[in-house]
């Protein structure tokens, strides 16, 4: 345990080396995971969209501790690499609205090393009053080592940020992309940008061989208390996830089950949720199967918009 | 952030943190020393920090990027940086003989074996070998120059062709990396049959390291370095361009606007960067 850590920390944090391991759900003994599908825009009600859907959700945050986790990657304002300032304003609002005691973002970036760099550059520090203040780069936090239990990838233990591990509620904030590994990266690929650059280094390589479809749903399963909104406003086709193209949606997918939101997007995006190697791993055979979710809001037929995909991955074509 | 400033964030424990308040870390305490070095530093916090990075090193003779984290790392170059009296001379050279034994692992024998077995094995020519950020990961452009320049001091200490070759085969493994723009980025050049764009901060890491290389062989890098100073966003990519370029004779002073130090780290590199303008490049004395 690190110096200047909190008792909360402490005891987040040991609650995490003894038992945030994987989940065990099965499907069918549980209510079926709801997933929302809304249709939204940065320049008009993107904020009443999202309080709505925490609201529809009945996301209980009252008093608790929330970490927004969005997907901040490259400097460049003008691209659609990094989830919209606005998303995460909208969200911060939003379980701010819900009675969370704390919101805090926090992101570490795969490759650039001054976090707050790329999010000033990325129109954060523009977008969401008092950013720096609100902000932990994760590459830096103080860490504490976590035990996967049973894990599917090679590491027997990770080391995960004290601010990640004492988080009441982790809300994955990505954006909806291709991406050139592993088929396409949503909100539990997200949970990659969790470890630390400190330890691992500027890319974290280590996850790589390590195997990445394993680390993801290693990492899903170490953050059980988790909540996704995905930006496809507008998204990335092609080579993501960083020298793809945008792509239109006008969509955010929501919900309390990233697995299911995850299949939700694959479907959108026109891409076999089944054939996603990490998603295969963390659900299992059937979990990901249609009707075993329950969309609300918006069909899948009416908004479904297939995503270029790259030579090596056009078997995952749906 | 000035020196002061950054003295000021030096935790009870001798070591720095990269933010306020946050641990100590052995990356933001090499340069927090590197850069009392060039200004007026205070001899209390120095020999504080030295201790500190004393006391987390580890028996296999790398450092951790923190006390708490048990396995040594590609930081164990950069404290390869510092002297090796005011670091101590044992701690020095087993820094550098625990950096001779690290390459990337797809280098090793395993993988290469494994490759060849699957039909992706290279064409038989020798791996170029450069290191990783972690031991068991593949090798990188930013550890791999960092190894390369604390092999160039330790060259001095250490007589003897091992040291040498090893430098040789880390600029050798840069040279590979060089992109279609001339710079560099963080890992290969290219991706799936796409080029992968350079980045300011690998650009001028691997040009620092390269310091010894004819310009000849480096021009159409030295240009894209000077052209990504113009248009840099970050003071981090901006100090390590200026470092690289200097190290090549060409001093650069970046974009108009006026570019943050959010954290240790950077504000020691920019503290080190006015240095090498003024004609002090510590990585290279």
């Amino acid at each position: 345990m690190t110096n200047g850590i909190t008792r909360r920390e402490a005891l987040a944090a040991s609650a995490a080396c003894l038992g945030l391991t994987r989940c065990s759900l099965v499907a069918g003994h549980q209510p079926l995971p709801r997933v929302s599908i809304v249709r939204a825009s940065y320049s008009q009600g993107l904020y009443d969209t999202v309080r709505r859907l925490l609201v529809e959700h009945r996301v209980d945050v009252r008093g608790r501790r929330v970490v927004l986790k969005p997907n901040l990657v490259e400097f460049d304002p003008g691209t659609t690499i990094n989830t919209h300032p606005m998303m995460v304003h909208a969200a911060l609002e939003g379980f701010r609205a819900l009675g969370a005691a704390e919101v805090r973002i926090a992101e570490g970036p795969g490759h650039r090393r001054v976090t707050l760099d790329l999010a000033d550059a990325a129109g954060y520090f523009e977008t969401i009053p008092q950013f720096e203040n609100l902000f932990t780069d994760l590459n830096v936090d103080d860490v504490s080592q976590v035990l996967l239990r049973d894990p599917f990838s090679r590491l027997n233990s990770v080391y995960f940020p004290n601010t990640a591990l004492a988080a009441d509620l982790l809300v994955s904030l990505p954006k909806m992309k291709t991406h050139h590994w592993v088929g396409a990266t949503l909100s539990m690929k997200n949970f990659f940008g969790l470890v630390p650059g400190g330890v691992y280094g500027w890319p974290k390589n280590v996850l790589h061989w390590a195997g990445i479809d394993e680390c993801i749903a290693d990492f899903h399963a170490a953050f059980p208390r988790h909540f996704a909104i995905v930006d496809g406003v507008v998204g990335m086709e092609g080579n993501g996830p960083i020298q793809g193209n945008p792509k239109p949606v006008g969509v955010l997918v929501a919900g309390k089950d990233m697995m299911a939101v995850d299949a939700t997007c694959c479907r959108i995006m026109k891409i076999n949720p089944g054939a996603i190697r990490y998603l295969r791993l963390a659900a299992g055979p059937t979990r990901l199967d249609e009707e075993n979710i329950r969309q609300v809001a918006e069909q899948i037929k009416d908004v479904q918009t297939p995503f270029e995909l790259i030579s090596q991955f056009q078997s995952i074509r749906l | 952030m000035d020196i002061s400033a950054i003295i000021n964030l030096q935790n009870r424990d001798g070591g720095w943190p990269y933010r306020k308040g946050g641990g100590s870390w052995t990356e933001p305490t090499v340069f927090a020393l590197l850069a009392q070095s060039v200004e007026k530093g205070d001899a209390q916090s120095i020999d504080r920090g030295f201790m500190w990075l004393r006391s987390v090193h580890r028996q296999d003779g790398g450092w951790p990027p923190r006390a708490q984290v048990a396995q040594s790392t590609w930081v164990t170059a950069i404290v390869g940086l510092l002297p090796r009296d005011a670091l101590g001379r044992w701690h020095h050279s087993s820094a550098i003989d625990w950096l001779m034994g690290q390459t990337g692992q797809e280098t090793s024998f395993a993988y290469r074996l494994r490759s060849e077995l699957i039909g992706n094995g290279p064409s038989g020519q020798e791996p170029r070998r450069g290191w990783p950020f972690f031991p068991g990961a593949a090798a990188w452009v930013s550890p791999t120059a960092f190894g390369i320049l604390a092999l160039e001091k330790a060259r001095r200490y250490q007589m003897g062709g091992a040291i040498q070759q090893r430098i040789q085969v880390g600029r050798e493994f840069l040279m590979d990396r060089i992109c279609k723009d001339g710079g560099w980025n963080y890992g290969r050049s290219n991706v799936l049959g796409v080029d992968a764009p350079s980045y300011p901060e690998t650009t001028g890491q691997a040009l620092l390291a390269l310091n010894e290389m004819q310009p000849t062989h480096l021009e159409k890098a030295l240009n894209t370095a000077q052209e990504q100073a113009q248009a840099c966003q970050s003071s981090e990519g901006l100090s390590w361009l200026q470092l690289g370029l200097q190290a090549h004779g060409i001093v650069v002073t970046g974009p108009r606007r006026a570019l943050p130090c959010r954290q240790v780290v950077d504000s020691a590199l920019a503290i080190l960067a006015r240095a090498a303008i003024d004609g002090r490049n510590l990585f290279l004395e």
